[in-house]
């Protein structure tokens, strides 16, 4: 069950905060570097909503973010759009590739349904690779960034489209955060839970399952449209089955089913990875031994060993409180 | 995120090259070396980064007033990364000239963002035909080699040794195809036929067996291939396992055949015949001396890469020494640079930016320290048409 | 195409096939046994080859190398078992996701570290060079050998399963490990052999690999896939599942590649997608 706690009101508000002021202080990299941040965190929270709410741990987020990157892309470069029909053609593209996947995938579980997703995202990978139309594997380069100048924002700067993507980014927690405490967050959870059970009740479980993995491949398609437009360029590597990997890492590094975790994750991977390869080219390693380190330390996720520390604080004055997530 | 200390977020990893006692009008030139430092073309970015300090520590006497720093960013091999370490070196340390790009995915990526900047960039590998052809710029040069000069003049060549028939293999990517195009297109011109074209999916396929078992079934007079790295090896001696080493001669693009690979390939690449721009048993006393202070330095043979870094190096020396001091200076400077280095005379061709160098015909042949390079031709100063570059 | 092409590339298939079988069925059973997840099953492979490519080096000969790799691969098994993944028996599936992953990136750096970025190769026996005649078709002996290798590896893990005491409790552990450990059988035990088993076939897939392939640091994520593949393909944690999982990937890749080469590389994918859409736990799931 999803609870926007005060803990996680506080934890978001601090990170949201924290990148805002990174963007208004730091130098060139520093923003690019939290653009990168927000933007894998949106596509953190979309995974995170369906792997740690609906049990569908999902191996093609990486797929359905690139299906969106390049929807953006084949939009405004190829067909001439403008950005904003550029974005609803990516968070349509991850939205309908992903009600498709999670439908013919709803009967399978665990490991299965990880590889039944591998396969499918390794086949949006394979077909953009070699589709000549878009790039084959050079990719489509030229990508515009959405035209805000009629608000007085101008996208181009990369301030202004940090701080954009950041707003994006609590954006997407919200609306996750909504959906879970709605009806239907709460069903998904009660089929994560018992789907035999809530078949008996009646409840047509796939139809809910493909429609909460469309919802999740539309937040990761929209987070593929803003990573389009902060390189300029798209290429078949943002679909590779690593890029899903990695994510899931991180989700579970920031603690899976806690959706703050996941933003906090994005942040400790790409900061973490920013900094080591800053002295070794050996920073898998360094990551790698953090990764095992972290699980032997309580292997709660990052977010949930804050959460364990806080109410271990707050147990003595206040028994009552805690018990949350 | 109450920790980020984000001044600290720009360090690379940094190598100043101290080259003189810096005198009153010294001037430090900056380097940026974008370079695949982990991943499948690590081993790649390693030769090219030893050959491009190697010159720096020959040569760099040649400036005494002046020093070169060099910040190493690792692209990964992946074009969105390559392109904002691309950014970062030029907006965040202000680099005066970037060198370095292996992969051709990436060097298409970072394009457009390198022309509007007017950073100079040396290429020293990427050799897709279009850097130096449609979308070249004059702000890019290219000391490495393009894709049509390593494949293109061995069309002519097979057939004048008397082949008829050619079965093309290589891996299912832009440069792969690229490269077999221009061969084929080259080898059809010279009279010649190809009888069967087939493409194996990239860096996934470990077994070559389905594709040799069908070519040797097509029966042509050669096999002509392009294969890196891994699948170098697995490639060559496979082809040798199968049998076909006695039936179908083994042609390729000669990085099949790099010194890099030769040694865990072993006996199966005797015979192998390739075509490259460079091959450590080039026969000229600069060639010699670079061999010698490369196996002297880093304990083996050089391979093609470390003399495009080598030669990258001895680029940005010429540059530095024709006076130019600005980015802009650089990039024209670099542009009317010619040199004897290792490989043999090099020049950039104005109307391109690519490089005008020797290709070399080479045999892979068993040597006193196990296998070697045996140079068949030398096909001299050979140029790419302009390909719709427009520089002038 | 005549008789003798297709003989050949069914070979060619087989010898594939016996190449994931030795991946996999390690692994299966690990995993039916113990709902024990190692993604980082690939690094063993990859660290069998480097260990092979060592060991040839130092002692001069291929087969000492194939002998050495299991066995020092299995050492690391034990290794890892006493200091990481008895403590994640309990510790739920994404952590140890979480862990063998980690596992992954520390192995990468590690081969890097010792062996280099360079691809390595390793010589093939001397008898084994070379090509033999059969079935009318002339084919490399090395690959022949595989293939033998291949299937004397599952005749005896057939026996085993069937015929010996163990081979009954690792079946029942893996039907239903609570009920086994109630009748007294220590099922810690069981998976603690059933995985340095596991890890000794993965160093010998590795080792005997080797020659045919090159030796590179990526070579384990290169084959964790395919592997994964088989695993869920064949349904979990039986040895039936295994085989014909091997044999369907193998068979499936490499006439993927002949027939339709411009569809070698999503056949696999294509494959796995359409058995798990019709049979989602696989072809032959230990348990009902």
């Amino acid at each position: 069950m999803f609870h926007q706690t005060p803990l996680k009101t506080l934890a978001m508000a601090l990170l949201a905060a924290g990148g805002v002021a990174c963007a208004l202080t730091t130098g060139f990299y520093g923003r690019e570097l939290i653009t990168e941040i927000a933007i894998l965190a949106m596509l953190a929270i979309a995974l995170d909503l369906v792997a740690g709410y609906g049990g569908m741990v999902s191996l093609c987020h990486g797929a359905l973010y690139g299906a969106g990157a390049y929807a953006f892309a084949a939009a405004t470069v190829l067909a001439g759009w403008g950005g904003g029909a550029g974005i609803l053609a990516a968070v349509l593209a991850g939205g309908i590739a992903a009600w498709a996947v999670g439908a013919v995938t709803a009967r399978t579980q665990g490991i299965f349904f990880i590889m039944a997703t591998l396969a499918f995202g390794q086949m949006g990978y394979v077909t953009v690779f070699d589709a000549r139309a878009l790039g084959a594997n050079d990719g489509l380069p030229g990508v515009p960034r959405l035209d805000l100048s009629a608000i007085g924002l101008d996208l181009g700067d990369s301030r202004s489209f940090a701080l954009f993507c950041i707003a994006l980014a609590v954006a997407a927690y919200a609306f996750a955060a909504a959906l879970l405490r709605s009806g239907f967050g709460r069903t998904l959870v009660g089929i994560r839970a018992n789907a035999a059970r809530m078949r008996a009740l009646g409840l047509p479980v796939w139809r809910y399952k493909a429609a909460a993995f469309g919802l999740s491949g539309a937040i990761a398609g929209l987070a593929g449209a803003l990573a389009a437009q902060h390189t300029s360029f798209v290429s078949p590597g943002l679909l590779h089955w690593t890029v899903s990997g990695e994510l899931l890492i991180l989700v579970i590094l920031g603690g899976l089913g806690t959706l703050v975790g996941a933003v906090l994750g994005a942040a400790a991977l790409v900061l973490l990875k920013h900094q080591v390869s800053g002295f070794t080219d050996h920073w898998h390693l360094v990551v790698g031994v953090v990764l095992i380190a972290a699980v032997l330390a309580g292997g709660r996720g990052l977010y949930g060993g804050i959460e364990h520390w806080w109410t271990r604080r707050r147990m003595p004055a206040a028994p009552a409180e805690g018990g949350g997530a | 995120m109450t920790k980020l200390r984000i001044s600290a977020l720009g360090g690379a990893a940094l190598a100043a090259v101290g080259l003189a006692a810096a005198p009153a009008a010294a001037e430090d030139y900056t380097v940026g070396m974008l370079l695949p430092y982990t991943g499948v073309y690590a081993a790649l970015g390693e030769e090219i980064d030893q050959g491009f300090m190697l010159a720096l520590e020959l040569h760099g006497h040649e400036i005494p007033d002046h020093s070169v720093t060099v910040i190493r960013e690792d692209d990964e091999v992946n074009p969105q990364v390559g392109l904002a370490k691309a950014r970062k070196l030029v907006l965040e340390d202000e680099a005066d000239v970037l060198v370095g790009i292996v992969s051709s995915a990436v060097l298409g990526a970072v394009r457009d963002f390198v022309h509007q900047s007017e950073t100079p960039l040396i290429v020293a590998n990427a050799g897709n035909d279009e850097a130096t052809g449609e979308r070249c710029s004059p702000f890019i040069t290219r000391v490495s080699f393009s894709n049509s000069q390593v494949n293109r003049p061995m069309g002519q060549w097979m057939y004048d040794q008397g082949i008829r028939t050619v079965y093309t293999l290589a891996p299912d990517y832009a440069a792969g195809r690229q490269m077999m195009e221009t061969f084929a297109a080259a080898f059809t011109a010279a009279g010649g036929t190809v009888i069967g074209q087939e493409y194996t999916p990239f860096q996934t396929t470990q077994d070559f067996g389905p594709y040799l078992t069908a070519a040797k079934a097509a029966a042509p007079d050669a096999l002509y291939v392009f294969y890196a790295g891994g699948e170098a090896i697995s490639f060559v001696k496979q082809y040798d396992s199968f049998g076909l080493k006695t039936e179908v001669p083994l042609y390729a693009s000669g990085f099949l055949t790099s010194p890099l690979y030769v040694d865990a390939q072993g006996p199966a690449a005797e015979g192998v015949i390739g075509l490259l721009h460079y091959v450590p048993t080039i026969d000229t006393p600069e060639n010699r001396a670079f061999v010698e202070a490369f196996r002297a330095a880093n304990g083996r043979m050089p391979s093609e890469y470390a003399v495009q870094g080598y030669d990258a190096a001895r680029m940005v020396i010429e540059a530095i020494k024709a006076g130019a001091a600005d980015r802009e200076e650089l990039a024209e400077a670099l542009r009317r640079v010619s040199f004897v280095g290792p490989r043999g005379p090099l020049e950039i061709d104005p109307a391109t930016n690519n490089v005008v160098q020797n290709i070399y015909v080479f045999e892979t042949v068993a040597g006193e320290e196990g296998l070697t390079q045996k140079i068949l031709d030398v096909l001299e100063a050979e140029r790419d048409p302009a390909n719709g570059c427009e520089l002038e | 195409m005549d008789a003798a092409f297709w003989i050949v590339q069914a070979l060619n298939a087989l010898q594939l096939s016996m190449l994931l079988f030795l991946l996999s069925v390690g692994l299966t059973i690990v995993f039916g046994l113990m709902h024990f997840i190692n993604l980082a099953h690939g690094a063993l492979y990859a660290l069998g080859a480097f260990v092979a490519v060592s060991a040839a080096g130092f002692t001069g000969s291929t087969w000492a190398a194939f002998a050495a790799a299991p066995l020092a691969v299995a050492t690391v098994g034990v290794l890892l078992y006493l200091l990481l993944i008895r403590r994640l028996r309990s510790a739920g599936p994404m952590n140890q996701v979480l862990v063998t992953f980690g596992l992954i990136f520390v192995f990468l750096d590690l081969f890097r570290m010792i062996w280099g970025d360079i691809a390595l190769g390793l010589p093939e026996p001397e008898v084994l060079a070379g090509q033999t005649g059969l079935f009318g078709v002339v084919y490399p002996t090395y690959r022949l050998f595989i293939i033998l290798l291949g299937l004397a590896v599952m005749a005896v893990l057939a026996l085993v399963l069937a015929r010996t005491p163990i081979g009954a409790m690792i079946r029942a552990g893996v039907d239903n490990d609570r009920m086994a450990a109630c009748l007294g059988i220590d099922v810690d035990r069981l998976f603690f052999l059933v995985f340095c088993v596991g890890c000794a076939l993965a160093g010998l897939a590795g080792a005997v690999a080797a020659p045919v392939l090159s030796v590179t640091t990526d070579m384990g994520t290169g084959i964790l896939i395919p592997t994964l593949v088989v695993v869920v393909v064949g349904g979990l944690g039986s040895l039936k599942g295994a085989v014909a999982g091997s044999l369907l990937t193998g068979f499936v890749q490499t006439f993927g590649a002949v027939i339709a080469p411009q569809l070698a590389a999503i056949a696999i994918y294509a494959m796995l997608a359409a058995v798990l859409i019709l049979r989602p736990a696989g072809l032959f799931p230990a348990r009902a």
